[in-house]
């Protein structure tokens, strides 16, 4: 109780209501702009945070992250094109309704269903966060290693298409990250004489430009048209009927999420996936699925909602990014002085419940704030992509550029854009990529520090029972797909995916 | 011409190799030290050769399997024009706003790739790029108080 005493405390100061509701209302707007999503978002404002108070920049960063997966919702019901991938599967039910002239009801459950969820995970938060940090007390450098290594074969076991190609994209962010002075020895690596690389690849300007700069590149291929649909929105508030069966797939899609979202990946997507999924078998009538049923946007609404609460968990309690939006918030935490780790939510337990506290609010702040906003929203959709494309790459020449004021990272940040664009066009995926980068440099000392503990045995990390659990996770993982049976519907699931690709 | 995936796999797991051989190679004249004593070449040298491994392994799956047909690799006749000019004006940006400073800088390439992208009229180019320099100006130096050039014109 004197937890949450604290973190209102923290919260109800002018400045971090304002950024608050300055950081949903960006992430909204991200979420609305196809193009540019919360990852770029948040790596843009990023340097301007510079100068106000770690708490205050992390509230604003963090809120940019769940307003964008409410915002994504707003252009698959009104456009049919989602916003956020974690949005797309709300285009089958969310469209159809707008079509049948229910878009108002549409969009009002999944703001109320993105309420509810959200509300769900952050208790999750406060109740799973402070006993897991304990435990992660006990986490010595093998431990660490462990546990990063498993978070990286969870997230190319799932990624969609091929597993050679998502642990190549790994091992690729790894070698990336060992560019840059030697952490431990001080020994330049691959730097080619550059000061600008002795202190590594910048996180920023990878992502900015793998998902940018090489996401706006990819749109000017070719004009893409798009319709909003033209009927007035009216009846934002579902009536009783609406809640009743929207109500169950709210609270289940919210669990699912809270818990998919623990895991490393992009969580809102899958466990959007998930939700509609477990909606679908659920329901009495499964045939209406994909024809504007009020259960298909209500669950996985809720659960992309809810997931971004639950990555929250691994940065809060062992400062692990489960995705690359929490691997640049991580970024911030450093910038800032603050180290992520298990000791976070004692040291700056202000940070931690004032976050979590401004979650809450942010939540209620964004369904006052997008009901009567939705028509802003619309009006931003129909600016013309040729008008905005040029906007949002000098979003992120800027946004680059005025981090270190360095000409090589923007030039790092081109390079990274036209990687990405290849690798799109190769389908090549780059989440185990941004993580590995990011989490390559912590691993790599975590490894080398196991190993001089032990005295050169590899074996220390099958020693330790909580490491030797995660390698053995790990190995399933790696394994299970060559066990004929999984590994023959995995082969169909990847030749469906690259089929439904083409 | 209608490329298919185990081509496009093909291409990459070549280029993919070369860049774990490169590393590798190159973690050899770091120091990589031993098992007990890892130095910094330890870990790009393992991963590069990993990732050389790797790319090998994708080449050889590639050989027999043939996958589906991917559509060209541009979806329209001209889209390499738009792709090629856009990264030009990004580099062009890197290089000039120093010289010219942000505003004038943001002027041009906002106003460059309404114009030649998906071509706008004259009016709505100049009336985007201004507005985007004006604003961007007042955003960023004003507001935010970001350290941007300003060129020899001074704003």
């Amino acid at each position: 109780m004197n937890h949450i005493l604290l973190g209102a405390q923290v919260l109800f100061t002018p400045i971090n209501f304002f950024f608050c509701f300055l950081g949903v209302l960006m992430g909204t707007l991200v979420g609305v702009l196809p193009g540019l999503g919360p990852t770029a978002a948040i790596a843009l404002l990023l340097p301007n945070t510079f100068h106000v108070s770690p708490v205050t920049a992390i509230i604003m960063l963090a809120g940019i992250y769940y307003g964008a997966m409410y915002g994504g919702s707003t252009t698959s019901i009104l456009v049919n094109i989602p916003g956020e991938a974690a949005s797309v599967i709300t285009c089958l039910d969310g469209y159809q309704m707008a079509q049948k002239g229910r878009a108002g009801v549409a969009l009002g459950i999944a703001a109320f269903g993105s309420f509810i969820a959200g509300t769900i995970s952050v208790i999750g938060l406060m109740l799973v966060a402070p006993p897991l940090a304990k435990f992660a007390l006990a986490f010595g450098p093998p431990e660490y290693f462990s546990l990063m290594l498993m978070g990286i074969v969870i997230l190319i076991y799932l990624a969609s298409g091929s597993i050679l190609k998502a642990l190549m994209m790994a091992v690729f962010g790894l070698l990336i990250g060992t560019i840059g002075m030697d952490s431990i020895s001080a020994t330049q690596r691959l730097t080619f004489g550059l000061l600008e690389l002795s202190d590594g690849i910048g996180l920023i300007p990878a992502i900015m430009g793998l998902f940018g700069v090489a996401e706006v590149i990819t749109n000017v291929e070719q004009e893409i048209k798009r319709e909003v649909v033209a009927t007035r929105i009216k009846n934002l508030l579902p009536n009783v009927q609406d809640w009743k069966e929207s109500l169950g797939p709210m609270i289940r899609g919210g669990v699912l999420g809270f818990f998919i979202g623990i895991l490393p990946g992009p969580a809102p997507v899958i466990s959007a996936f998930s939700s509609y999924a477990i909606e679908k078998k659920l329901s009495k009538h499964p045939e209406k699925f994909g024809t504007g049923m009020i259960q298909g946007v209500a669950g996985p609404e809720a659960a992309n909602n809810a997931a971004t609460g639950g990555a929250f968990i691994p940065l809060f309690t062992l400062g692990i990014p489960a995705n690359s939006v929490i691997a640049i918030l991580l970024g911030a935490f450093m910038i800032h002085g603050i180290q992520p780790g298990p000791m976070l939510i004692q040291n700056h337990a202000d940070l931690f419940w004032g976050t979590v506290l401004s979650m809450y609010l942010g939540n209620a702040m964004l369904l006052v704030l997008n009901l009567p906003l939705i028509g802003l929203w619309v009006k931003v959709l129909k600016v013309p992509y040729p008008i905005l494309f040029p906007l949002i790459l000098l979003f992120c020449l800027v946004g680059v550029f005025s981090l270190n004021y360095s000409k090589v990272e923007v030039a790092l940040m081109i390079g990274f854009g036209v990687f990405g664009y290849l690798a799109r066009k190769f389908q090549f995926e780059m989440a185990p990529l941004v993580l590995a980068l990011v989490i390559g440099p912590m691993m790599e000392s975590n490894l080398r520090l196991s190993l001089v503990i032990s005295q050169g045995s590899p074996w220390i990390f099958i020693e330790k029972p909580i490491s030797a659990v995660f390698i053995i996770v790990s190995l399933v993982l790696l394994i299970s797909p060559l066990i004929p049976w999984i590994g023959k519907r995995r082969q169909k699931l990847q030749e469906k995916v690259e089929r439904e690709q083409v | 011409m209608g490329r298919t995936q185990s081509q496009f796999d093909r291409m990459a797991a070549v280029f993919f190799l070369a860049v774990g051989l490169f590393f590798a190679l190159y973690a050899r004249g770091v120091e990589i030290g031993t098992w007990n004593e890892p130095g910094p070449g330890f870990l790009p040298f393992w991963a590069g050769l990993t990732f050389a491994v790797m790319s090998f392994a994708l080449l050889l799956q590639n050989l027999r399997r043939k996958g589906p047909v991917r559509p060209s690799f541009f979806p329209k006749t001209d889209s390499w024009k738009r792709v090629l000019t856009t990264f030009v004006a990004l580099i062009a940006y890197n290089f000039i706003f120093e010289l010219l400073g942000f505003a004038l800088t943001t002027f041009l390439f906002v106003g460059f790739l309404v114009k030649f992208i998906f071509p706008q009229s004259w009016l709505r180019t100049l009336t985007v790029a201004l507005s985007a320099a004006v604003i961007a100006r007042l955003l960023f130096i004003n507001f935010l108080e970001t350290q941007l050039p300003r060129g020899f014109l001074g704003f």
